[in-house]
């Protein structure tokens, strides 16, 4: 790409200046809208971390100290601890349904695409609806989750699904897979497309069970596609706020709080805001990296066909 | 049972409700090189993909080596099979590729490295080994596929339109390949393709299949020379047969438009009057000078081929006839031009287009 792209500039040196302006021209727009939504709020929220900013009051600069104190702050690590527990848990859980349920929904079958629809489906509710949806399922008594296991017979008493940590943690984990999993599965479900039916072929006829298919061809064929689902699923997990906020409110004991909680309880409810804005930065800083090993896993395995 | 190669008895194939291999039967004999031809849809490929056993039957019985295979992996039934897109695998080195159907056979290693070199070694492929595909040329990678298939020591090659992505001066140079692999080999090949030269060139026996059926099988020559049908006769050959409508008289003698032209017919299927086609190859289409008992025709348009021409002519009552023409005398557009053929050299049909017997 890169190759032809420059050849082809060559002889038109002289029209290089204009066309670069006309070119410039054409982002322009895009530019004004990632500078005046991105660019400066960034900026902005790193100069406010760099000041002691209530709500009320006068600012004052203090130079680093929020970020000193961000590593004293054992409630912010353990908000990180919780964060990253959450990330790995649900991006594990969301992949394990979802590439099932990816495969099943690529082979031609009967109602294929209403599978396909039903399972796509509460990807387009919102988070917060979702989460306010189910914060009714999993109520004790008025609820339908607790009265159906106890009308099944399979518990005495309705649970209280959201008073104890590991309950709570595991509604939301399967309220986040039934709100995610369809959208990973339509990445995955490209991906497997984009592999040709003759390689399958092939494999079957040098003797490779279903399983040996998936993992000598489907799985590394399938690398960017994993890798991009596997980002937005962990870049999503990390920036996890509603389900929380929504459904535990910080959980059992204070043990739910996500960073973005966290930042939010610093900004709005304590209003610090300049510790938050040097908490936002932090995150920023993570998401950055994460984005980079993204960037390396796209970059590696480019023999697709 | 026998120790003949390939035996299909009575294969159908439906997709849904739609049938579209209706009884095929057909038996190979081991070591020899088989090429299904027809036109594009006709099942070629869905008749070698059942043999593969990438496709189920619907119907009958598929026999490799006196085996009966029609319910087996593909892996079980002693074949390999080269893919028109060459399906190579793209993550793998060309080692891989080969050696992938080695390994999941679970064959000890040193096994497998001398399956390869050897395989390597007759396709030439030796400095690419630790190439992946992506970075082969078309040809290059047509012998990494065929090469996958030797190494796994198949009873049976299968080959569906192996070279019909490659230029065509490699594609001759890779058909001359493939039959020389065939000498060396000695395996039963099965060959699907569209182009008549591949299937002249190849073949110990050719398959004419038109929409899921057996048209005819048989030796390129006698395929050539003695076609069963009409669909046959104008099917191979390049041009094709020319196959004209004639009346005969019943007196000896048949009708193309205005010609009356002696033949000889003794099917007594022929009552005088009845319609009838006459076949005869372009080669066979001879420029004489008289005027007598001959075909009429006026030249359309020819193409000079070097050794050789084709006139492309009208006969008076419109049809279209093609003559291969040898002499130097120079032949332009709108000439008339007299025609005359050997006896033996006519080929007779009904009107059902099958072969008439005792005609000439
Ligand atoms: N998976 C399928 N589902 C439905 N119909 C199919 C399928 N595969 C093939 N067919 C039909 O079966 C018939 C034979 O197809 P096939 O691919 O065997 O033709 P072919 O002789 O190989 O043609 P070509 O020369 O174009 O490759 C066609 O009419 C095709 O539409
Ligand atoms: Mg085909």
């Amino acid at each position: 790409m890169t190759g032809t792209g420059s050849k082809a500039l060559l002889p038109r040196r002289k029209r290089r200046r204009r066309s670069g302006w006309r070119g410039f021209l054409y982002i322009a727009p895009a530019m004004a809208l990632v500078i005046l939504f991105f660019v400066m709020p960034v900026i902005f929220t790193g100069w406010m971390s760099l000041h002691n900013w209530p709500l009320m009051g006068g600012t004052r600069w203090i130079g680093f100290n929020n970020y000193v104190r961000m590593f004293h702050d054992a409630r912010f690590m353990s908000a990180l601890r919780f964060t990253a527990y959450y990330t790995v848990i649900v991006t594990i859980a969301i992949f394990a349904v979802a590439f099932p349920l990816a495969i099943f929904v690529e082979k031609q079958r009967r109602f294929v695409s209403a599978y396909r629809t039903i399972i796509f489906l509460p990807v387009v509710i919102g988070l917060a609806t979702a989460s306010l949806l189910w914060v009714w399922l999993a109520n004790v008594d008025s609820g339908f989750i607790g009265p159906a296991l106890k009308a099944l017979g399979w518990v005495d008493k309705s649970p209280n699904l959201l008073a104890t940590f590991d309950s709570a943690f595991l509604t939301i984990i399967i309220m986040v897979v039934w709100k995610i999993a369809g959208f990973t599965m339509i990445i995955l479900l490209t991906g497997l497309q984009a592999i040709p039916a003759d390689l399958t072929e092939a494999a079957r006829i040098d003797g490779a069970g279903r399983w040996q298919r998936f993992r000598h061809v489907t799985l590394p064929l399938m690398r960017k596609t994993i890798a991009l689902a596997l980002i937005i699923s962990v870049t999503g997990s990390i920036l996890a706020f509603d389900q929380f906020y929504i459904m535990t409110s910080g959980g059992p004991q204070n043990r739910m709080i996500s960073v973005v909680y966290y930042i939010f309880n610093q900004s709005f409810v304590s209003f610090n805001l300049g510790y938050g804005a040097a908490l936002s930065i932090a995150l920023l800083a993570i998401l950055v990296a994460i984005s980079i090993v993204q960037l390396w896993l796209l970059r590696v395995g480019e023999e697709r066909p | 049972m026998s120790d003949t190669g390939v035996v299909l008895t009575d294969i159908r194939k439906s997709f849904g409700n739609l049938e579209v291999i209706h009884g095929i039967d057909l038996t190979i004999t081991e070591g020899s090189f088989v090429v299904f031809v027809g036109p594009s849809g006709c099942g070629k490929s869905t008749l070698l993909r059942m043999i593969a056993g990438l496709e189920e039957v619907t119907d009958g019985e598929i026999e490799i080596k006196g085996r009966n295979v029609t319910d087996l992996d593909p892996s079980d039934r002693g074949i390999a099979m080269v893919f028109q897109s060459y399906a190579l695998y793209p993550h793998m080195s060309v080692r891989e590729n080969m050696a992938f159907g080695l390994k999941m056979a679970r064959l000890p290693e040193p096994e497998i490295d001398s399956r390869v070199k050897a395989a390597s070694a007759i396709l030439k492929i030796d400095p690419l080994l630790d190439r992946r595909p992506g970075q082969l040329s078309g040809g290059q990678r047509q012998r990494v596929a065929i090469g996958r298939a030797i190494v796994r020591k198949p009873d049976v090659f299968l080959f569906d339109e192996p070279l019909s992505n490659l230029d065509a001066e490699l594609r001759v140079s890779m058909r001359i390949e493939i039959a020389r692999l065939h000498r060396e080999l000695g395996n039963t090949m099965i060959y699907v393709t569209h182009d008549q030269t591949e299937a002249m060139t190849l073949a110990d026996m050719i398959v004419v299949l038109r929409d899921g059926r057996v048209e005819q099988t048989g030796s390129p020559r006698e395929i050539y020379e003695n076609p069963a049908n009409t669909f046959v006769a104008g099917f191979i050959g390049s041009p094709r047969m020319n196959l004209l409508n004639a009346e005969w008289t019943g007196d000896g003698s048949i009708r193309i438009g205005n010609s009356r032209i002696a033949v000889q017919i003794d099917d007594n299927r022929m009552a005088p009057g009845g319609k009838l086609t006459l076949g005869v190859r372009p080669e066979h289409m001879n420029v004489v000078v008289d005027t007598e008992g001959t075909l009429r025709a006026k030249v359309d348009f020819y193409e000079y081929l070097g050794g050789t021409q084709f006139l492309y002519c009208q006969l008076e009552d419109g049809q279209a006839v093609t003559a291969e023409y040898r002499s130097s005398v120079p032949v332009e557009a709108g000439d008339i031009l007299h025609f005359r053929w050997q006896a033996d050299d006519l080929r007779f049909f009904d009107a059902a287009g099958l072969r008439l017997k005792g005609a000439c």
